[in-house]
């Protein structure tokens, strides 16, 4: 089996509290990632879904060192990522956000935004800098005459275009998409996505694809990983997971996605995240789950694998299909 | 209205930035009345030597305080002369130079600590961040003028560059605290984390990343900076303590004007006026540059436009129907030409009945809503058709009949309830002030009904959420209190423009089934706007594909979802990546919108269509049946054709 590209292990990220911010207390501190381990292979792409406040931004910050870990370890291409070491990663592993507006900086051109990794690496002599940039455009749909314009002058689309080019530049093996076509039109958001997937395949790109999009994350994703309050609480074979949730809550984010020609046939949780009761012990999701039982107050449950390379953190996983499927009149309503 | 704005700034490129500008400094007069006046005073300090009729240091004793030509003295000295026989005319225009010199330098020094105080104050924060700033503290809390005149009065020279340092450097802490709360939030944008997973060390992020953001708050500030120098060193060479005599300064002038009041009473007004048309005219730049660089005035320049009167409708309302939205068009006027938003869409809504209106940014479907409450953001205004709400044409009625609809029988729900809730209110008050708004009803029943309607809405603690305010509440929350809102006043029409599209999706479903359930419950007729077509597919009877500001098709949802028509339609469907259904690969529409702006022939679409015919470049298309109550703007089912492609 070939060596994973990258290895997450026992990954935690807390952020101080703020006097009056929202977020789980303890000591003082809010656990945006807690106790992740993945493995993200060469040319593969692994989705990570979550709603807001599941940590999936923060966990993909913190995988690049952007955002330095509490604890836990991260592995890139066989060699330990520490604070001092991540030459490495910033040279093979990128990242691109949602926001198009914000994530280019306003007052360069295109020219130079796409220069910027090619001279701060040395990847091509000065000289060269210029033709790089144009393949770059071109590698992205994008024409040379975009070169000169500011971001402000592009539409979104053309600006995460941009983006993608630039993460391009340093030629990775790894590129983070951190919501990347969130904030766009669906028919501009059919053609990031299918430029992001030829360029997979034409470069051997390993995706880490973050969105809250359960159809967009299926749509790019050999293997899923679900996030609930900072942690895997499923991952497991993309079709899987789509059709045979192992974790009641995948199996509530699944019921929840509006459906073109169907009638819902699933179970609706309460959404929103208890903010005012804070689970201490036992599975932190019992409290909007349907199928919560006296063990799940007890003992959290650890990630096991149920079926090949399928994980569930429920005590519960194998019962989820005939459960949670058929229609059951379970109330839809609550805070 | 984010379509709106989304189609203004697709137009805008077709101007550039600098003509933009240009045309704002033009309209604001009083910016042209400072800019002028700066002009002259600059020039008259650069050119004050080959200007001055004198030498403003050669004294005739023969001649000492001649009255200025105007009150009887000679052309010789215009300005009259003063106790030591010198050339008035020649001491201002030196002191102007004098007084602009060292103000400038001073600015400069301040400013150039300040801002590299606030930049790596801002970036690096911590230890650097908290010595800056209690340096600043304790030097904003010392009088500064007490500082300037005990230096200056224990020297006995007084060199230009010590005048400036002590004028400039305490200026640095206004920059710097200005800069470095610019720097603080520029520097959590995406963009300098990108540049950090680029491997751009600090260094390069502060210069090439934050800084080229920031520096442009230094020459507005710089600006009110200079002007407030100028008087302090006025200031200053009055008491005697500004550069040493012989050199001319306001001050100095001033000084001596006020000992000789009694015999040559111009003395000290002239050196007085110097002063106050410099500041004055340098702080009307300062303002008005701000202004015209604030992005927030976009909009300046137009004046508001009532709509039109439209003309007479072409067809009265069906019957049966509560809205009836009949050849609406909508434009906005912008500095780049007219933007249509809205060109001509047709609709009807029955009691009770739910219809999706989808469409992409610039589809002109939020517009169309706006249009409909009669609150389009200015300068947008209805140009054509008609909008009947119950037989009563909201295009042409009168804004305090308006006022009384919205509200009370027609309402609206934003895609942000945020910004729609006062935060400084519980959402108990302002829900109670809502219900007794419209249903003139007591306290206690208000409370009564406030809670009802919290429940029907979902929330199980009707009680505890009424005491928080709108910041302590999760978005989902926030919009079901909305929506309770809303349906307190029992309106007959309700427009939800994106209600769920900044929420969670289980959040959105709970949201959407609660709402469509209430509205049926209710006989409400709604109207959901929404970029999704899935969502219209779940929720509603009835569909309206919007595209750049056209009506693709129209009709049953289920009859447009099993079988699309329009080609769009078609191509909306297939672009959606579905988790139930997953492609292999998913279908995309090349190309761009067309330009709002800019007159069409043809079809919208057409440029982008892939099934695309002559005909369709030529005229637009019309409205072909294709159901019994299901049109498509295509030619595709022109009569003669539809035969052929029918499926």
């Amino acid at each position: 089996m070939t060596r994973p590209l990258l290895e997450v292990r026992h990954l935690s990220k807390e952020f101080p509290l703020k006097k009056s911010g929202l977020g789980r207390r303890r000591g003082g501190v809010v656990r945006a990632v807690e106790d992740v381990s993945f493995d993200l292979y060469p040319g593969e792409t692994l989705g990570l879904v979550g709603e807001s406040g599941s940590g999936k931004s923060t966990l993909g910050r913190t995988v690049l060192f952007l955002v330095e870990p509490t604890s836990g370890d991260v592995v890139f291409d066989g060699e330990p990522v520490t604070t001092d070491n991540t030459a490495s990663l910033r040279r093979r592993a990128q990242i691109v956000f949602q926001d198009p507006y914000a994530s280019l900086p306003p007052k360069m051109r295109v020219r130079r935004i796409l220069a910027e990794p090619l001279l701060i690496h040395d990847i091509v002599p000065a000289s060269k800098v210029e033709d790089r940039v144009r393949s770059l455009l071109r590698d992205v749909g994008l024409s040379e005459e975009h070169s000169g314009s500011f971001p402000h002058q592009l539409s979104g689309g053309q600006r995460q275009r941009v983006s993608i080019a630039r993460a391009l530049a340093v030629e990775p093996s790894l590129v983070v998409a951190d919501e990347a076509v969130s904030a766009l039109d669906v028919s501009v958001q059919a053609q990031i996505l299918n430029l992001m997937k030829d360029l997979q395949t034409a470069r051997g790109l390993a995706y880490l694809f973050i969105s809250h999009d359960l159809g967009v994350v299926r749509y790019m994703s050999q293997r899923i990983a679900v996030l609930y309050l900072g942690r895997i609480v499923e991952v497991g074979p993309a079709a899987d997971i789509t059709s045979e949730p192992l974790h009641p809550y995948t199996s509530a984010l699944l019921a929840a996605v509006p459906k073109v020609a169907s009638e819902r046939t699933v179970v609706r949780i309460d959404s929103g995240t208890p903010l005012s009761t804070l689970v201490e012990t036992g599975c932190e999701f019992r409290l909007r789950c349907p199928m919560a039982q006296k063990i799940c107050e007890e003992e959290r449950p650890g990630l096991v694998e149920w079926a090949p390379g399928h994980q569930s953190a429920c005590h519960f996983a194998l019962e989820v299909p005939q459960r949670l499927r058929t229609s059951l009149p379970v109330a839809g309503g609550g805070s | 209205m984010s379509d709106a704005l989304a189609a203004v700034e697709h137009a805008a490129p077709s101007q550039t930035a600098a003509s933009r500008v240009g045309g704002r400094i033009l309209r604001s007069p009083l910016l042209l009345v400072g800019l002028v006046g700066t002009t002259l005073i600059v020039a008259a300090a650069i050119f004050a030597p080959l200007l001055a009729p004198a030498d403003p240091t050669a004294q005739d004793l023969a001649n000492i305080l001649a009255p200025p030509v105007w009150a009887g003295g000679t052309v010789d000295n215009v300005l009259g002369t003063d106790v030591l026989g010198r050339d008035v005319a020649s001491r201002l225009l030196y002191g102007a130079r004098n007084s602009l010199f060292v103000a400038f330098s001073a600015m400069l020094l301040g400013s150039s600590l300040g801002l590299i105080t606030g930049l790596l104050a801002g970036f690096f924060g911590g230890r650097v961040d908290s010595i800056l700033m209690r340096l600043g503290d304790v030097q904003l809390a010392f009088p500064f003028i007490l500082l300037a005149i005990a230096i200056l009065g224990v020297v006995a020279s007084r060199p230009a560059w010590l005048l400036i340092a002590v004028l400039g450097i305490p200026g640095w802490i206004v920059y710097a605290r200005v800069v470095r709360s610019r720097v603080l939030a520029e520097k959590e944008k995406d963009y300098v984390a990108a540049a950090t997973a680029l491997g751009a060390g600090p260094w390069r992020r502060l210069f090439r990343y934050v800084f080229p953001s920031v520096w442009q708050v230094v020459p507005v500030i710089a600006l009110l900076d200079v002007g407030f120098l100028i008087i302090m060193e006025s200031t200053l060479s009055f008491l005697g303590l500004g550069l040493a005599p012989p050199a001319a300064t306001w001050g100095g002038i001033l000084a001596d004007g006020r000992r000789n009041m009694v015999v040559s009473q111009w003395l000290p007004i002239l050196p007085g006026l110097a002063i106050l048309v410099t500041v004055l005219s340098i702080n009307l730049v300062g303002d008005g540059l701000a202004a015209v660089f604030d992005s927030r005035n976009v909009g300046g320049g137009f004046r508001r436009l009532r709509p039109k009167a439209p003309a007479a409708p072409s067809s009265e309302p069906g019957a049966g129907s509560l809205l009836a939205v009949r050849d609406l068009r909508v434009e906005f006027p912008t500095s780049g030409g007219r933007v249509k938003a809205v060109r001509g869409i047709d609709f009807e809504l029955a009691p009770g009945e739910t219809l999706g209106v989808v469409g992409e940014s610039g589809s002109g479907k939020s517009v169309t809503a706006a249009a409909v409450i009669q609150l389009l953001e200015p300068p947008g205004r209805i140009t054509e058709g008609a909008v009947f709400y119950d037989g009563e044409d909201l295009a042409r009625t009168s804004d305090r009949r308006m006022a009384s609809l919205r509200g009370q029988e027609i309402a609206m729900i934003f895609q942000n309830p945020a910004v729609s809730l006062n935060p400084v209110l519980t959402i108990g008050f302002q829900l109670r002030e809502a219900i007794r708004h419209v249903t003139k009803a007591s306290r206690r029943t208000a409370r009564d009904t406030a809670r009802e309607v919290l429940m029907a809405v979902g929330i199980e603690d009707p009680d505890r959420i009424s005491r928080q305010y709108p910041f302590q509440l999760s978005g989902g929350m926030n919009q079901r209190v909305m929506i309770a809102m809303v349906l307190a006043a029992r309106p007959r029409l309700l427009l939800a423009d994106e209600p769920t599209t900044a929420l969670d999706t289980t959040t959105q479903a709970q949201i959407l089934d609660r709402l469509v359930k209430l509205t049926e419950a209710e006989n409400i007729s709604l109207v959901l706007i929404t970029h999704d077509i899935a969502l219209v597919s779940e929720y509603a009877d009835r569909m309206l594909v919007l595209y750049a500001g056209e009506v693709c098709e129209y009709g049953p949802v289920r009859e447009i979802i099993s079988r699309p028509r329009h080609p769009y339609t078609r191509a909306l469907l297939e672009s959606v990546p579905r988790v139930e259904d997953p492609a292999d690969r998913l279908q995309v529409i090349a190309g761009d919108l067309p330009d709002p702006s800019e007159d069409r022939v043809g079809c919208p679409f057409a440029d982008r269509c892939p099934l695309v015919m002559e005909v369709c470049r030529e005229a637009a298309p019309p409205r072909y049946k294709v159901g019994p109550v299901h049109t498509a703007a295509c030619y595709l089912w022109a009569p003669e054709r539809a035969e052929a492609v029918a499926t």
